[in-house]
């Protein structure tokens, strides 16, 4: 029974979903709004992405955002130098950051914990500083414009057909993961997180898996930098290899909880909502970043799993309350309840 | 008698520590094998040898004839060595189930994304946990079952990967003593079945009552061997546990 009641409200939550998708753009009262929601959406896309890596096996990626300025520049690389149409390039370079992920991943995958989270980070850095430097190439500091995909558009519209591409690829990234999460693959990949060596005892081959499943994450990134790109239109690696983007991923990940599929989704409409709340009250100051620091402290100290899997405890306990131990038994029950007594000795 | 494992002068050193010297011993196919020796003698450091958990510095292994030295633990794992440790390890926020089944291999892209709750694997998990009396468990997080529950979770999943020599690495630590017999049976009736076991035990009762074959270590290497009868009188053995 609990199962189904599960799958209802799984079902009941992707319909409401799918509904506020859909209308959102209407709703927008104004194309600022619907910017902002669109960088949400990136957000849940990003911290999806992210998800396949940081919730299943538990390695902790900084370097993620590293992977989307990848994926950005080399859609804006492929149409501007190599003149591919718009979508092809993103596809294409979802499939080049896909291949770049090999060897990251058989190099930064050989360590585990901290480590790994240091490697991490130096590939933010690094590739900050090829990106700035190359600017014969990349446009360094002065930034790399970006042709719009669909010329004859007004912003208004724009932001309305990328809000669905947005919405799109969440879509796909968390039917993603959610098929890998049910399958033997995902099994794997959790006892990793769980104790690697022991998961390598019972046989798992966990680097193969490891990599796999970076590869997987490092290909929905690098479609999330991408499409970003290509409705931005501007690209400045300060800004797109980011040691906070990766920590914003991390957080929404963890607020929403890492163990479940819409977690990081909850998350990026917390903290991607807070963070426009933040930039649009106080402007460009540091506020945003000390309320991300303190939404930090407060998840791990008091909900360290994450808000759903806290709100379900809380359903939880409430539907143990009202199945509690002590209730009225009538006497045609207690009755009933002798004779099964009777009849089992 | 054919032979299952067998070290030939395997040697490992954490630094100024040599943990095996030398390490040269055989055990037997099909038999109940017992490795006993001192704390500290390298008894867990043989077992993360031969499983590939660390790298042996110098020496060979092999399994059923061929070399398995350099091979990765879940290699080892494939071709037929499962194991548990020393300080019981399980999946602690998965299911008792899901702990089992996670010891089920894929073959391939195909297998790998088919559902890991597949019913025949399902039937066969649950199969050996009713086997260990721990069916009724199936859906509990590891995390909340007690140290013997989880011993017996950790040796359903080992059991669950078919292999054909389990290695027990102190099954008696900690467990209480109805629990002791019950283990004490199912690894004869698994030996019964055709399953070879080495296990590295502390407790003389269970070791001399299971075993068909013992070998001692003493700082790294075996000092004696042979059926429980005669190792119960040797006097090297006694000297290495008693120092007399």
């Amino acid at each position: 029974m609990p199962n189904v009641s599960k799958r209802v409200l799984t079902g009941v939550g992707l319909v409401l979903l799918a509904a506020a998708a859909i209308s959102f753009p209407s709703l927008a009262p104004n194309p600022y709004i619907l910017s902002a929601g669109i960088v949400v959406v990136n957000y849940a896309v990003l911290a999806t992405s992210w998800n396949f890596v940081g919730g299943f096996t538990g390695y902790i990626s900084l370097g993620h955002g590293a992977l989307a300025g990848l994926g950005g520049y080399a859609t804006a690389l492929l149409v501007t130098k190599a003149g591919l149409p718009s979508f092809v390039a993103l596809a294409v370079a979802a499939l080049l950051v896909a291949a770049l992920a090999v060897p990251i991943g058989l190099a930064a995958l050989r360590v585990r914990g901290a480590s790994f989270v240091i490697v991490s980070i130096a590939l933010v850095l690094i590739l900050l500083l090829v990106f700035q430097s190359w600017a014969s190439f990349t446009g360094g500091s002065r930034g790399l414009v970006v042709p719009r995909p669909f010329p004859g558009l007004l912003r208004p519209e724009h932001h309305r057909v990328f809000f669905y591409l947005f919405s799109g690829l969440l879509a796909l990234a968390l039917l993603a993961w959610w098929l890998i999460d049910r399958s033997r693959f995902g099994l794997g990949l959790k006892a990793i997180r769980e104790d690697e060596d022991k998961a390598e005892s019972l046989g798992t081959p966990t680097f193969a898996y490891k990599l796999i499943v970076f590869v997987v994450s490092a290909a929905f990134t690098a479609l999330a930098g991408g499409l970003y790109a290509l409705w931005f239109g501007d690209l400045d690696p300060v800004f797109q290899f980011s040691i906070l983007t990766g920590s914003y991923l991390v957080l929404m990940a963890l607020l929403g909880g890492v163990r479940n599929l819409f977690g990081p989704l909850a998350g990026a409409l917390i903290v991607g909502i807070a963070l426009e709340y933040f930039k649009g009250q106080f402007g460009n100051t540091p506020l945003h970043l000390v309320a991300t620091g303190v939404l930090l402290g407060l998840v791990v100290m008091f909900m360290p799993d994450g808000v759903l899997p806290a709100l379900g405890s809380l359903v939880q306990r409430f539907r143990k309350a009202e199945q509690g131990s002590i209730r009225e038994v009538s006497a045609s029950e207690l009755l009933a309840q002798r004779k099964r007594e009777e009849v089992r000795q | 008698m054919t032979t299952s494992l067998e070290t030939t002068d395997l040697r490992k050193a954490f630094g100024g520590v040599v943990a095996l010297d030398g390490a040269t011993v055989s055990f037997r196919h099909g038999q109940v094998n017992a490795l006993i020796g001192p704390n500290g003698s390298g008894k867990t450091t043989f077992f993360n040898c031969v499983t590939g958990m660390i790298r042996a510095d110098s020496g060979r292994i092999t399994y059923r004839g061929s070399d398995i030295a350099r091979k990765a633990p879940h290699a080892i794992a494939r071709a037929g060595v499962g194991r548990t440790f020393q300080l019981c390890r399980v999946f602690p926020r998965m299911s008792a189930l899901d702990n089992v089944l996670a010891a089920v291999r894929p073959g391939g892209l195909a297998g790998g994304l088919r559902g890991a709750r597949h019913r025949a694997e399902v039937d066969r998990a649950r199969g050996w946990l009713t086997r260990l009396g721990i069916e009724h468990l199936a859906e509990i997080e590891a995390r909340n079952m007690s140290w013997g529950q989880q011993k017996l979770l950790e040796l359903a999943g080992v059991l669950m990967g078919e292999p054909e020599t389990v290695l027990l690495d102190e099954p008696a630590g900690g467990v209480n003593p109805a629990l002791l017999d019950r283990i004490g049976t199912l690894v004869r009736e698994l030996n019964a079945e055709g399953r070879t076991f080495v296990i590295v035990e502390h407790n003389m009762d269970l070791v001399m009552s299971i075993s068909d074959h013992i070998v001692v270590f003493d700082r790294g290497r075996p000092i004696a061997e042979g059926p429980p009868a005669l190792i119960r009188t040797d006097e090297r053995v006694l000297g290495a546990y008693l120092g007399v």
